[in-house]
């Protein structure tokens, strides 16, 4: 038989399922796109529903008091499935995003062989080419000579599409394809010292 | 029988706790209001000031959220355990030296190596050699109070709930039958926020003890080397944890406060308890989303340990402490008086600061976040629109209970606006900032940073207005305390699990 709690948990697994199909979707389509616009609508979005049942909950005040112990019977059943929605939404979500860790992976080896850059950071430069090809597979292997920087690369409309550190004592190996020629900066994004903000190397690619 | 919570002795210890915790936040409002006008260019400051400011800021506020968290929490727990006052304000002291030595050694050393140092950056500094010593030492000194008192909480709370075994509430979730029939009743809520702190703030703590005396050690002989990835790692699993803490910590004031503004109780029950359990573990294991830039160098498997276990942290947060505040808050009686506002919207900043973090943990999106102003953006809102709100709350609902006066409807909206639309505006800043990537700690900001700063500081601003209306708000309600009013919360019963001994009137 179909209870009200059945049916409830029933749907907020459906809720949960859905909810993860439509972020795997958008994720895919957005993100190499348009990242920024994604993150900050997906943000936003959530955040304005968090407000609205804040206030929501707040409005119900005005209403008659009901009695605490009505209120835990629907609130435990609700809470139940509050608590699978919101597990199983999180592990999903993470499931999904494995496919877009950006670790070296087999498939992109297949892709044909990488160009491998050596990069040297150190106060307050990046010691690397000034020139890349397009479309070409590369593979910046990272490290610095003094303290703790970390190399982000922007592009021409200064989005940042790629970022490793760059630690002493160790390499840190960032694989990009650039798909568009023209103009790219990298910038540090990990605090070096009193000249951290004016770290930065500009580079081209394609053309000549 | 009734505990009194007629302690003065352990009201003055939370009052030396809160004023100088909020005194010493106000400060490093200020200095972040003037490193935001700094980076909108409306005013100069050289870029060495602005990183001394930054390390002051960053250690300051933690620091000082971190106090009004330990003296909240350390009064609700002597109001049902024994707690000793002098250990207490010992921890305050040391605290307080370190705070000295922080201080000492940005302005007289201009020491400019940030709060969340990594190594080797304190010893290839513009700085003198003293000023890192001095830091290091000053941030050993917090630390060593830290973890004094998280040894008496911890202590305490392990005495008074019969060990671990009890405190952790095991018997009470796998063998509820057992346990109510022999008539034991599981810790009450703030008890596991103050269990968790005392066993995560020692664990991490000692990490940090460790990476201080190998820094130090590097620091009187410079031929000795210290891993960097090592330093990395114990950095940011001591920093990330006692970051972390300070709400865990202050939804014992959620517990308490909300209970007592919405006129209801707020039990342990057995979900409840599982939930701290999973936040124990995730507390400790979080940090390595601190770690996705260095992909190479650190062992793959914690980059997928971090994302899961920050994904799963939304779990006990949203499912339990989240929704129970709101089952209290639903269809109650609630008085929205200022301290019940600022209670409750601290919830608020709570979850959309955690909506932020999940997004910033997620190693696809972090790609594009990592270090850019989102971090900021995601701290700022549950420090400042989370922590700081709980405290304010507090203070005021504990203002209100005993003055004579109430705060006027004009007066409520007013401080609520200006804050809370000062904050929004502030805080949005930080994260279009960090979605454009303006990358986080620059001096000088590339477009379109400056702009969006200019933004963000008039949101301050008017935040401010807020909270200094607030402040004297505050004065106001406390300039009409009546003596025949008990200082709430007064009436509390004794935990039937509590041995009799432990069974005091802490009068």
């Amino acid at each position: 038989m179909v209870t009200p709690s059945t049916l409830l948990w029933s749907m907020f697994i459906l809720l949960a399922v859905g909810a993860d199909a439509a972020f795997v979707i958008v994720v895919r389509s957005k993100l190499a796109t348009n990242p920024s616009a994604l993150l900050l609508s997906m943000f936003l979005l959530v955040a304005a529903q968090t407000v609205l049942v804040f206030l929501g909950v707040v409005l119900s005040t005005r209403f008659p008091t009901e009695d605490q112990t009505g209120i835990h019977r629907h609130g435990y059943a609700a809470r139940s499935a509050w608590f699978i929605f919101v597990a199983l939404f999180m592990l999903a979500a993470f499931v999904t995003t494995i496919p877009f860790f950006p670790y070296l992976s087999n498939v992109a080896a297949a892709q044909g062989p990488a160009l491998r850059v050596p990069v040297i950071a150190q106060q307050f430069t990046f010691l690397m080419p000034s020139h890349f090809p397009l479309e070409q597979r590369i593979i910046f292997e990272v490290t610095s000579r003094d303290v703790n920087h970390n190399f982000g690369i922007y592009n021409s409309k200064g989005e940042l599409i790629a970022q490793t550190q760059a630690m002493p004592n160790y390499v840190n190996d960032l694989e990009v394809t650039f798909q568009q020629p023209g103009r790219y900066t990298v910038q540090c994004l990990e605090y070096c010292g009193i000249g951290h903000a004016r770290m930065e190397k500009e580079f081209t690619v394609g053309g000549n | 029988m009734a505990i009194s919570t007629n302690d003065s002795t352990g009201r003055s210890v939370m009052k030396l706790y809160l004023t100088s915790g909020l005194v010493l936040s106000a400060l490093m409002m200020l200095v972040g209001l003037t490193m935001r006008m700094a980076q909108a260019q409306w005013i100069s400051i050289q870029p060495t000031m602005f990183y001394e400011l930054l390390t002051l800021h960053g250690a300051g506020m933690i620091i000082a959220l971190v106090v009004c968290a330990m003296g909240g929490l350390w009064f609700l727990m002597r109001r049902r355990i024994s707690l000793s006052a002098p250990l207490a304000v010992a921890s305050w002291i040391l605290i307080m030296l370190g705070v000295a030595g922080v201080v000492i050694s940005v302005v007289f050393g201009h020491y400019a190596g940030l709060y969340t140092f990594l190594y080797p950056l304190p010893f290839i500094g513009s700085w003198p050699s003293w000023a890192t010593g001095v830091f290091l030492i000053g941030m050993m000194l917090i630390n060593m109070g830290w973890m004094i008192w998280c040894f008496q909480i911890l202590g305490a709370v392990l005495r008074a709930y019969g060990s671990l075994r009890g405190a952790l509430g095991w018997d009470f979730v796998w063998h509820p039958k057992a346990f109510a029939a022999a008539g034991r009743e599981p810790p009450p809520p703030e008890a596991f926020p103050a269990l968790v702190a005392g066993l995560d703030g020692l664990v991490t703590g000692m990490g940090a003890m460790l990476l201080g005396v190998a820094l130090l050690v590097r620091w009187i002989d410079p031929r000795v080397l210290i891993d960097p990835l090592w330093a990395k790692n114990l950095t940011y699993f001591y920093m990330h944890a006692l970051a972390n803490l300070i709400i865990y910590m202050l939804a014992a004031f959620i517990y308490v406060g909300l209970s007592y503004a919405t006129k209801r109780e707020y039990h342990t029950s057995r979900v409840f308890v599982i939930a701290w359990w999973s936040s124990l573990v995730f507390i400790l294991t979080n940090y390595f989303h601190h770690l996705y830039m260095d992909a190479s160098a650190q062992p793959r498997i914690l980059q997928y340990v971090g994302e899961l276990s920050s994904y799963l942290t939304a779990v006990p947060v949203t499912a339990v402490t989240v929704f129970g505040a709101l089952m209290l808050v639903w269809r109650s009686r609630t008085r929205w008086t200022l301290g019940a506002v600022f209670l409750y919207s601290g919830l608020i900043g709570w979850v959309v600061g955690g909506i932020g973090a999940e997004i910033d943990a997620s190693v696809p999106f972090n790609l594009h976040l990592h270090n850019t102003l989102w971090v900021p953006a995601h701290f700022h809102t549950y420090l400042l629109g989370g922590c700081l709100l709980f405290v304010l709350g507090w203070v005021f609902l504990l203002l209100e209970s005993r003055s004579e006066h109430s705060t006027s409807k004009l007066m409520c909206w007013l401080i609520f606006t200006l804050s809370f639309g000062g904050m929004v505006a502030f805080l949005l800043g930080f994260y279009f900032g960090g979605a454009s990537g303006v990358p986080r700690r620059y001096a000088t900001q590339p477009l379109p940073g400056p702009l969006i700063a200019q933004f963000a500081t008039i949101g301050a601003i008017i935040m401010l207005l807020g909270f200094t209306l607030a402040f004297f708000e505050g004065l106001r309600l406390r300039s009409a305390f009546s003596a025949d009013r008990m200082l709430w919360p007064e009436d509390l019963k004794v935990d039937a699990s509590l041995p009799e001994d432990l069974k005091v009137n802490i009068s």
